[in-house]
């Protein structure tokens, strides 16, 4: 699909108020916790009807209406998957927020190694638990998802301007340009030029105004690929096998964040199938 | 033109005067390796040997970001957020980076007059700096490595300080306000300067003239080199970033929470992305990473009628700052014909 068919919601301003839910499938309910704690969270609880937030109200319903649906967590069990379509159902927009939505989160980093059954034994053993689990995977293997708000957990300024376009009756305009783009803004030197850093800000999509390297760390790409297939794992790969790294130890890092992107295994085969 | 000496031990009193004028910029060392354009507190800090900055002088009046008007939707207006005007001074900015600056003037004050660039551009001053060139520097061949305007003052390194060419009548005040750091010049002087010049001009790794570069990058589209290179690039619009010519940007409204307003920023783009060449309708008119970056080398090498010059002015910045290590020069050469080395 060339254009995301943009769903938007009528601006209402004075004459009403719009219904926003804010759901948990696995995860950590750290973008919640960014959710629930922005500077303005009074102005935006003023603005808007809350039908679900788990972390703010013990009257959260799922099974309400809403205009925007917030979605953090990887789908990880039959209950999480039931959730989702309820929601899905439910919502006017939906939005997979955080890395474990977007990405599949850390959860997924085994995946294409190590099967549930395996991850299951090697967790329970024989033990039974209560629910059925399934293998970690983004809330877009089950159902439509119209916007994208990754990091690990999502930056402020991102969330304020979801809310913001979407009251207005318009929408949040995708980054499709990685991390590096961002820290060459910041002034930032770059690390992995100077001191071989295995950083990931080339892959990663940008809109942490490349928080990591601007602390000289290398970035871990927590918020997940540059999308529409531009997350060039092959020509990062070659760069840093370049810079003496293993085909393994790049494979392992790139899967932190990334193990659901469909190009990764082919691009990394392309990066050391060939002659340097 | 007007030309005067500045003694080394005068060379701090002289940075001292200037920053007391407005905020002063300069190069300092910002990373081991690394060079950047930063605000001057301590004027001991400032760096005159130095290859090149890892952001070109662009952003002091061209900002990496900048909100470019505020909206309110109940009154229906738009306010423009012009700048104030401060002055500024750029010390420091070497024959380049200043053919960059006029480069950037033929699109945002000739061209199409930008308020927000041309405020800023006429309360800055620039001191130009002389340099050696490095492996990466191809300024020579783009007839960028000596500049005679584009600047107010032009320090040469002399032993013992700097001559001083005078380039406008701002120059000459700057000069005639402070006569006590300055002296005239001696044949000595005037000597060791044509030296500096004969030793700067031998230390290019490529000697010639690259005039003729886009008719050969335009008879063939279709080289090979293009899509070896660009299968190795990371998309990461590094090169565009660092570079002191490239002018895209992107502008981006955001609204505030109720609705009655909100601003339009604009910030630095690169056509190394896949939104730059993405029009109405959903059509990209650069749908590969191959397209994107044949885009930029003929983007670079196209003719800028102000200066006569290519828009490339040879700073190498685009090759220092490649994390994929990808050779711009080195690629230009093979398509030109000479496979690495005039
Ligand atoms: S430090 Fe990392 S994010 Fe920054 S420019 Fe270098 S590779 Fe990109
Ligand atoms: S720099 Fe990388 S790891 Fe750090 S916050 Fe940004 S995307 Fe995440
Ligand atoms: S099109 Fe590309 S190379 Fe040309 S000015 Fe814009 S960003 Fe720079
Ligand atoms: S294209 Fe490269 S060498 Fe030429 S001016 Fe830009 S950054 Fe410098
Ligand atoms: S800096 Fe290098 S890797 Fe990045 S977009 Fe430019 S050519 Fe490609």
């Amino acid at each position: 699909m060339i254009l995301p068919d943009h769903e938007i919601i009528e601006e209402c301003r004075d004459v009403c108020r719009a219904t926003v839910g804010v759901y948990v499938l696995t995860s950590c309910y750290g973008c919640q916790l960014v959710m629930a704690t922005v500077q303005k969270i009074m102005e935006v609880a003023n603005l808007v009807d809350f039908k679900c937030f788990y972390m703010v109200s013990s009257k959260s319903s799922l099974h309400e209406p809403v205009d925007i649906a917030f979605v953090e967590g990887s789908v990880s069990t039959e209950k999480d998957l039931e959730e989702l379509k309820e929601v899905r159902k439910n919502a006017k927009v939906l939005v997979a927020i955080g890395a474990c939505a977007v990405n599949g989160g850390v959860q997924s980093w085994s995946e294409g190694d190590l099967d549930y059954d395996k991850l299951y034994a090697s967790v329970y053993g024989n033990s039974k638990i209560k629910y059925k689990g399934l293998q970690a995977a983004p809330i877009d293997s089950y159902v439509k998802v119209d916007y994208y708000l990754p990091g690990c957990p999502p930056e402020e300024d991102e969330i304020m301007y979801f809310l913001s376009t979407f009251l207005f009756g318009s929408y949040p305009e995708e980054i499709d340009y990685p991390v590096c783009a961002e820290c060459r803004l910041a002034g930032n030197p770059c690390i992995l030029i100077e001191r071989d850093a295995p950083c990931l800000g080339p892959i990663t999509v940008a809109g942490c105004k490349a928080r990591c390297p601007s602390f000289g760390v290398p970035c871990i790409g927590c918020r997940g690929p540059v999308p529409h297939d531009n997350s060039w794992f092959d020509s990062l790969a070659l760069a840093f096998r370049n810079k003496g790294y293993s085909k393994d130890y790049i494979r392992e890092r790139m899967k932190i964040f990334c193990s659901h992107d469909k190009n990764l295994e082919e691009r990394l085969d392309k990066a050391f199938g060939r002659k340097k | 033109m007007r030309y005067v000496k500045l003694p080394k031990e005068k060379v701090y009193e002289f940075l001292e005067q200037l920053k007391s004028m407005g905020t002063l910029y300069g190069p300092k060392k910002i990373s081991e390796k690394f060079y950047d354009f930063r605000e001057i507190g301590d004027v001991k800090e400032v760096e005159f040997e130095y290859n090149r900055t890892i952001t070109p002088p662009r952003k002091f009046f061209f900002p990496e970001r900048e909100t470019v008007f505020t909206f309110d939707t109940v009154n229906v207006e738009i306010h423009e957020t012009l700048p104030t005007g401060d002055p500024i001074i750029i010390f420091g900015v070497h024959a380049c980076d200043i053919v960059g600056l006029r480069i950037m003037d033929s699109r945002f004050i000739d061209d199409q007059p930008d308020p927000y660039y041309q405020t800023r551009r006429e309360n800055g001053i620039i001191i130009g700096l002389s340099c050696l060139p490095d492996e990466y520097c191809f300024c020579s061949v783009r007839r960028t490595d000596f500049v005679d305007a584009g600047f107010d003052l032009f320090l040469h390194l002399l032993p013992d300080g700097y001559l001083v060419r005078v380039g406008t009548v701002t120059g000459h005040k700057l000069i005639e306000n402070s006569p006590e750091y300055f002296e005239e010049i001696s044949s000595e002087d005037k000597d060791n300067f044509a030296k500096f010049e004969a030793k700067r001009r031998s230390m290019f790794t490529v000697q010639g003239n690259w005039d003729d570069m886009r008719y050969r990058l335009e008879l063939h589209l279709d080289h090979p080199m293009y899509m070896r290179e660009s299968d190795k690039c990371l998309g990461c619009g590094n090169c565009t970033l660092t570079c002191p010519t490239c002018r895209c940007y992107e502008v981006k409204d955001l609204p505030t929470l109720d609705g009655a307003g909100g601003e339009r920023v604009r910030f630095w783009d690169s056509c190394q992305f896949r939104s730059h060449g993405l029009v109405a309708g959903g059509h990209n008119f650069r749908p590969t990473k191959k397209d994107r970056f044949l885009n930029r080398y003929q983007c670079k090498n196209a003719y800028c009628e102000t200066t006569t010059t290519a828009y490339c002015v040879g700073c190498g910045r685009c090759t220092y700052f490649c994390p994929a290590d990808i050779q711009f020069k080195e690629n230009l050469l093979e398509v030109y014909g000479f496979g690495g080395g005039a």
